[in-house]
């Protein structure tokens, strides 16, 4: 090696401080006191609120984020040995049964709250085009709405797949294969994401795309408020999906006790009330308030379909057959 | 060390997941019709991109690097940008890309394919235009000066002095861009529809969805396959054109010609149409709220969000992303070089050529493998027991840098290879010994490079999504977090500080390239 020694010497010199570093680092890790929260990726809690958790309970609460529902779910059964984590929030009623078949849980999980998976549609779009807006999901497959719906992939999304579900639901075990493919003839957009649906594709958004049709919540037109005080968007409330998200203790977990605080403390009246703002959600446990302009601009669906199915019995057959229509 | 740390922080994860899913039927569970089309797509449409990339590429190169114009430095800063912008925001990008109507014409309807395409060469045109042009300043312009006194013409110039000289770079950003392309799981997610599957897609669906880890490892096998095919045939391309007579080119370079003309329009159209559409349409939509000009999206970002949204503001946010770049660049930039010596002296004795390459390829897998993998692969190994790593903030830079280390790799290697193998050796032959030949002949010959890299791998840590989203979590998020955070709501507010955070991001990346190259000694 003609490489200088010096040289050489330079490099494992920051290799090794950069690990002496790192270690410094990892000790004093894992105090009793420490409670460690498992979430999805949209789980929002404020700094406030995490203090006064630690103050109340003596805890010292850590989050930890791992992906949506599916991915969340599945990381806690490959890890369900040496959990992550002593809770878990956000699996959902689309992954519970997988959650449960897999004994991750320890008791059982508790509803902390509802969203309904809608469609929603760009009020200023269909009056400038006088066409009447949809009432029903069997609407999107006429004629006059050809092309103007985008949906998320249900093999990607959890919207989609909500939505997958309640068309199962909605028109039965010979009705819904057919149902997809008039949506598909009618010129359905499917993008892989909700992100890239709703702020790329959809007219009613601030991104200002082309569709104005959208799968999305139920409580998103809250959000499109315009400066006129009001929203430039509106739900379909036929075809919806009841997304329920759940926490609970993990089997194995370090701290039992400080994750049932966790849990009890997701399910009072203070956290409860910050679902709407924080994350978009309605809260489970009822009596707790909902914001002024929630009650205003949105509504939840009088029947929902598809939440009371079993997802891990049937997700892989509804997605293969799916995916055969849309391949 | 290298060896060591790569050992520890990419094959074990990798090696966990796979075991976990290794089964004697695995042969049988890829070997399937549909995994076979899934294979052709991900590969032609790699392919493709990186074809072009290279072909748009080139030509960039020489009048970026090999000429000199004034705003030079500031459009090689341009061109990078688009590497390091988080996929929805490129997908947004793209969205007024799509609504041009020459665009909309060429692409007759809604097939997300060529847009992929499309983003693919967006994303990584710099990084051919870097990587051969940092190989062709290099170049010492007295051979092409003299070749074309001879008469010969600047096309064969090119041809049958200039391309063998740059072969090396080119098959090596070839090799690059094509695994970039093959693993990118954001564009194809962000701007393919349901027909559009990869196998990056398909190892996300199987691992987090069905967690049918027999299915990943077999993908994961195709994607080692994959990546290991790429470098093999990028080394034969590059085969014997080593080491030109090549110095350092102090020499200013000639200025720009009429005889450039070709070269600069080509330059000119895709660096105008392609990268400056995409990026100003978002940093235009950061200055507007209800198509009226404002600054309240950027007001806003010394907030939480609408409704407290966001754990932390985007100033921790952004002081986290500086402190994980700081880290991932002196991580990345010395085991790169170290890893770049290594091989490129082992490959000029010649005598341990395959050792060179197989430690060549042992390094540049992160680039091939997949992320989601990756990620779980970290959960499981260092969540508690030797390693927590888990629960440190030096987890993230550290799983940054396992990507920029084969960047940086590819950016110093090609240029340690120019180096003459006779100046070395009559150095050598006059006594001197390594250390200085390492300061005084190959420091010189590597600085510009190495600082190229380095503003790489500041950049890619700065952009970096996958990792941070996965790894980063509380008060440790990063500016790509946020603004995933922030988009992922509905909401004007939301979308607004998103394309803030993304012109944020745009600027920074500017800056950071900006000043780096104004450590170039050469005077451009």
């Amino acid at each position: 090696m003609k490489f200088s020694r010096k040289t050489l010497a330079g490099f494992a010199l920051i290799l090794t401080v950069g690990l002496v570093l790192l270690f410094i680092n990892l000790s004093g890790n894992s105090k009793p006191r420490d409670v460690t929260l498992v979430t999805h990726d949209s789980f929002v809690m404020s700094k406030a609120l995490i203090s006064d958790f630690n103050k109340t309970t003596g805890y010292n609460l850590k989050l930890l984020k791992a992906g949506d529902a599916g991915s969340l779910t599945n990381r806690l059964i490959l890890t369900r040995k040496t959990p992550i984590g002593d809770a878990v929030f956000g699996i959902d009623n689309t992954f519970a049964g997988v959650a449960t078949s897999n004994d991750i849980i320890d008791g059982s999980l508790n509803p902390t709250d509802f969203g309904d998976v809608c469609f929603n549609y760009d009020k200023i779009w269909f009056a400038q085009h006088k066409i009447p807006a949809p009432i029903s999901v069997r609407d999107l497959a006429l004629s006059k709405y050809k092309g103007l719906t985008v949906i998320e992939n249900p093999n990607l999304s959890s919207t989609g797949l909500s939505f997958l579900a309640a068309s199962v639901d909605k028109f039965g075990a010979s009705g819904w294969q057919p149902y997809w493919q008039s949506l598909k003839d009618n010129g359905i957009k499917v993008d892989n994401g909700w992100e890239a649906a709703y702020f790329t594709d959809f007219s009613g958004s601030s991104g200002k795309g082309a569709f104005p049709i959208v799968l999305s919540y139920a409580s998103s037109p809250a959000d499109e408020v315009r400066a006129n005080g009001q929203s430039q968007t509106a739900s379909l409330l036929d075809g919806c999906f009841r997304q329920t998200e759940y926490v609970g203790v993990l089997k194995n977990a370090k701290n039992p006790a400080g994750a049932a605080a966790v849990v009890k403390y997701l399910l009072s009246p203070k956290f409860q009330a910050t679902f709407p703002d924080a994350m978009y959600m309605y809260p489970s446990v009822a009596g707790t308030p909902i914001p002024a302009a929630w009650s205003k601009f949105t509504q939840i669906a009088t029947h929902t379909f598809g939440d009371t199915l079993n997802f891990n019995a049937n997700r892989k057959s509804w997605l293969t057959k799916w995916s055969a229509i849309f391949g | 060390m290298p060896i060591i740390f790569f050992g520890v922080l990419f094959y074990w994860p990798l090696g966990k997941i796979l075991s976990l899913g290794f089964t004697s039927h695995l042969l049988s569970t890829v070997a399937t019709q549909r995994n076979a089309s899934l294979v052709w797509f991900t590969v032609w449409q790699a392919a493709l991109s990186a074809g072009l990339s290279l072909l748009f590429g080139i030509p960039g190169a020489y009048v970026l690097y090999h000429r000199s114009f004034p705003g030079q430095k500031f459009l090689r800063a341009l061109i990078t940008v688009p590497f390091i912008l988080p996929t929805i925001v490129v997908a947004i990008g793209f969205t007024a890309f799509r609504q041009l109507p020459i665009i909309s014409a060429l692409l007759m309807g809604h097939s997300g394919i060529p847009v992929i395409i499309c983003a693919n060469i967006f994303m990584n045109y710099s990084l051919a235009v870097r990587i051969v042009g940092g190989v062709w300043t290099t170049l010492d312009g007295a051979i092409e000066d003299a070749a074309a006194l001879d008469g010969a013409g600047r096309l064969r110039t090119l041809k049958s002095i200039t391309l063998p000289q740059l072969s090396n770079s080119i098959a090596s950003a070839g090799a690059l861009i094509f695994l970039y392309c093959a693993a990118n799981f954001g564009i194809v997610l962000v701007l393919g529809g349901a027909s559009t599957r990869t196998i990056e897609t398909e190892i996300y669906v199987a691992t987090t969805q069905y967690l049918d880890l027999q299915r990943t490892s077999g993908l994961v096998l195709v994607q080692t396959v994959l990546t290991v095919i790429a470098f093999v045939v990028a080394q034969r391309f590059s085969k014997g054109h080593m080491g030109f007579g090549s110095t350092t080119s102090l020499e200013a370079r000639s200025r720009i010609d009429l005889r450039d003309l070709p070269a600069i329009a080509l330059t000119a159209i895709f660096v105008g149409g392609l990268i400056v559409v995409p990026i100003s349409t978002v940093m235009i939509r950061a200055f507007q709220v209800d198509s009226n000009f404002t600054f309240l999206n950027f007001t806003n970002l010394a907030g939480h969000g609408a409704r407290d949204l966001l754990a932390i503001s985007v100033g921790q946010a952004t002081l986290n992303t500086f402190r994980n770049a700081i880290i991932t660049v002196a991580l990345s930039i010395s085991v790169g070089v170290v890893v770049s010596y290594l091989i490129s002296r082992s490959a000029l004795k010649r005598k341990s050529r395959s050792f060179q390459r197989a430690m060549d390829i042992v390094f540049q897998m992160p680039v091939g493998i997949s992320s989601v993998v990756l990620g779980i692969g970290y959960l499981v190994c260092f969540s508690g027991g030797l390693f927590p790593l888990r629960s440190s903030w030096l987890v993230t830079p550290i799983a940054q840098s396992l990507l920029t280390i084969p960047l940086v790799i590819r950016l110093i290697y090609p240029s340690l290879m120019t180096i003459d193998e006779e100046l070395l050796e009559s150095a050598e032959t006059e006594s001197a010994d390594p250390s200085q030949i390492w300061w005084l002949i190959e420091i010189p010959i590597i600085r510009d490079v190495v600082v190229i890299a380095t503003g790489y791998a500041a950049i890619v840590s700065i952009g970096e999504f996958g990792a941070a989203n996965f790894l980063a979590y509380g008060d440790q998020g990063t500016l790509p977090t946020v603004l995933y955070q922030l988009i992922s709501r509905p909401g004007a507010q939301n979308y607004g500080m998103a394309m803030a955070t993304s012109s944020l991001l745009i600027a920074l990346a500017l800056v950071v390239v900006y000043a780096l190259s104004a450590l170039d000694r050469e005077k451009g």
